[in-house]
């Protein structure tokens, strides 16, 4: 490949006597960031999306600094349960209610996370899926739906680690959290880009996707940006017409099938 | 090739959908049953949720069973009268069924009994039916005679209030038992999203006595009836009857089913009995295996229910 010359550096900064504000702003540690598709139509060709997310990075000074993309899906809350051995049977404990998880969650970045900032940093920002604020209700407390005895939160005690790993490593199965520490790459000096992949089981509604810059494991500047997953077309049609008329949608599902059964025995009748 | 279904959000193959319902289909003609205990586990193995496996294969059993009727009704197969009498029952056993069904879904337990009923009822009726159907083949090999079968039926049967008569399958009996019967089935029904036909059979033809003519197309109709109020129930209670899925399911399933009611009249009828029975038999293993193998993890994501 030839050796490129280096990219011209941008007007506004050649052009130097502009006015202060120009100055200012390049003078500014910052990120700036885009999708390519801010919405992500599901059809019933819907097999997963790739979404590109792609930024800059305007960095003036010598110290080198890291980019951490974080995307969240709508909050789903998580059903979890724990099979044990009774009697050489494998039974299912009562379901544990985990509020406030996302429904799909993603990292990508330059390094890994540890690297870039430490614990406390991290924890408090909600970045990565070691510090997500997926929590059983932290009160003993039960929560009755319909008549059921959801949870008695108070017994999970010690185990709230193994309960919560398991939320994660779950969600990672099924590809809706990942964490990717080289997901964050620099095509040119200053330009990055990162995919979101979203698998075909992700929730529809509004996802959320923050761009951190750490520099010395300080957050030092971040870009939001949002994106839908949204139904459209013959799936959006049926799903809200089987949530908004669900008598009379089913009443439809079995009167087809019924004239289904009907029409094919009178075609096959015909034919012997 | 792959279709997103709207309901069970997942994208699967179609074509293998369609496969999937022409060999049921096949089975379900081949042996005049609906043929859901088959297809509800499969469709889970292929990724979609069991809850909304369960709920849209009950419309293919609608489908197959019309089908089934219409045909046996030719023929002039199906007491419409008892058929009414069970579907009776099994209208207020889907009742129950589907709420016990969302009930053991907040539980977290819906799995526990949905493989529980499989190993229980799958394994005894199959091992039954392989039983009985092996023993018949090895006495007609052996040359000997058939044995005098027991006409009697179980005093309890007369001795119950409400007796009806049921010309078309040779009864004067109460209206309880097959109300019972229908009940029973209802649950299951909406439990195991089947149509019940395996349990119906055996215990229409050996504990009522029924007349063995009129017993599949009955069984088929009060099926039809059945699923039709559980597909309705599951949509409106849980919303959980994918259109999509169903009407691919559909497209085979008819289809099969006419070619397997065509090969049913080459075989012996004992012979059909015990293939039926291996199969129902080790569908029941199959699904009772999970309650005694270790899983690969002992945490798992219950079905979510909406708020």
């Amino acid at each position: 490949m030839m050796q490129a010359p280096p990219p011209p550096p941008p007007p506004a900064v050649v052009a130097a006597p502009a006015p202060d504000r120009s100055q200012a702003t390049v003078g500014d540690l910052r990120v700036a960031a885009a999708l390519t598709d801010a919405q992500v139509h599901v059809d019933s060709g819907f097999r997963g999306a790739s979404i590109v997310l792609y930024g800059a990075v305007f960095n003036p000074t010598p110290e080198p600094a890291d980019v951490v993309v974080v995307v969240r899906g709508p909050e789903a809350p998580i059903r979890l349960v724990r099979k044990s051995r009774n009697m050489g049977v494998w039974l299912n404990s009562r379901p544990v209610v985990f509020e406030g998880a996302p429904g799909f969650y993603m990292t990508a970045s330059t390094r890994p996370l540890s690297d870039i900032a430490d614990f406390g940093q991290l924890r408090r920002l909600g970045v990565g899926v070691d510090h997500l604020r997926i929590d059983a209700p932290a009160e003993t407390r039960t929560v009755t739906r319909y008549g059921v005895r959801d949870v008695v939160v108070s017994r999970l005690g010690e185990d709230y680690l193994d309960w919560r790993r398991a939320v994660i490593r779950l969600k990672e199965a099924a590809q809706l959290y990942d964490t990717d520490a080289q997901g964050v790459q620099f095509v040119d000096r200053g330009l990055f880009r990162a995919e979101v992949r979203l698998p075909a089981v992700a929730p529809t509604g509004k996802y959320y996707a923050e761009v951190w810059l750490f520099q010395d494991g300080e957050p030092r500047s971040v870009s939001n940006l949002t994106m839908t997953v949204e139904k459209v077309g013959f799936e959006r049609d049926i799903y809200e017409f089987a949530h908004r008329r669900p008598w009379l949608y089913g009443l439809l599902c079995v009167v087809l099938a019924a004239l289904t059964g009907y029409g094919a025995s009178r075609v096959f009748s015909r034919r012997s | 090739m792959d279709i997103y279904l709207p309901i069970a959000e997942v994208s699967v193959n179609w074509p293998t959908l369609v496969i999937l319902g022409a060999v049921v289909g096949f089975v379900s003609g081949l042996f005049g049953i609906g043929g859901g205990f088959l297809m509800a586990p499969i469709l889970v193995f292929l990724g979609i949720p069991p809850t909304v496996a369960v709920a849209s294969q009950a419309s293919h059993v609608v489908a197959s069973s019309t089908s089934g009727v219409i045909r046996y009704s030719g023929q002039g197969a199906v007491d419409f009268r008892m058929g009414a009498v069970m579907a009776g029952g099994g209208a207020v056993g889907a009742l129950l069924g589907v709420e016990l069904f969302r009930y053991l879904r907040l539980l977290g337990q819906a799995d526990l009994m949905v493989a529980l009923s499989y190993l229980l009822f799958l394994g005894a009726i199959g091992a039954l039916m392989l039983y009985e159907s092996l023993s018949e083949i090895l006495r007609r090999l052996r040359g000997e005679p058939a044995p005098r079968k027991e006409r009697r039926r179980p005093m309890w049967l007369y001795g119950l209030p409400l007796r009806m008569r049921f010309p078309k399958s040779g009864l004067y009996i109460s209206a309880l038992p097959p109300f019972g019967l229908g009940v029973f089935a209802g649950v299951l029904s909406a439990i195991m999203g089947v149509g019940g036909g395996f349990i119906l059979v055996p215990a229409m033809l050996y504990v009522l006595r029924m007349r063995a003519g009129a017993v599949v197309g009955t069984s088929l109709f009060q099926i039809i009836i059945t699923t039709a109020i559980t597909t309705i129930l599951q949509a409106g209670r849980n919303q959980t009857v994918d259109i999509v899925l169903s009407t691919i399911l559909l497209l085979g399933g008819v289809i099969g089913a006419q070619i397997g009611a065509r090969f049913a009249g080459r075989f012996r009828a004992e012979e059909l009995r015990a293939a039926l029975g291996l199969i129902v038999l080790l569908v029941g293993i199959q699904m009772g295996l999970e309650l005694f193998v270790r899983p690969s993890d002992i945490f798992m994501i219950a079905p979510g229910v909406g708020e």
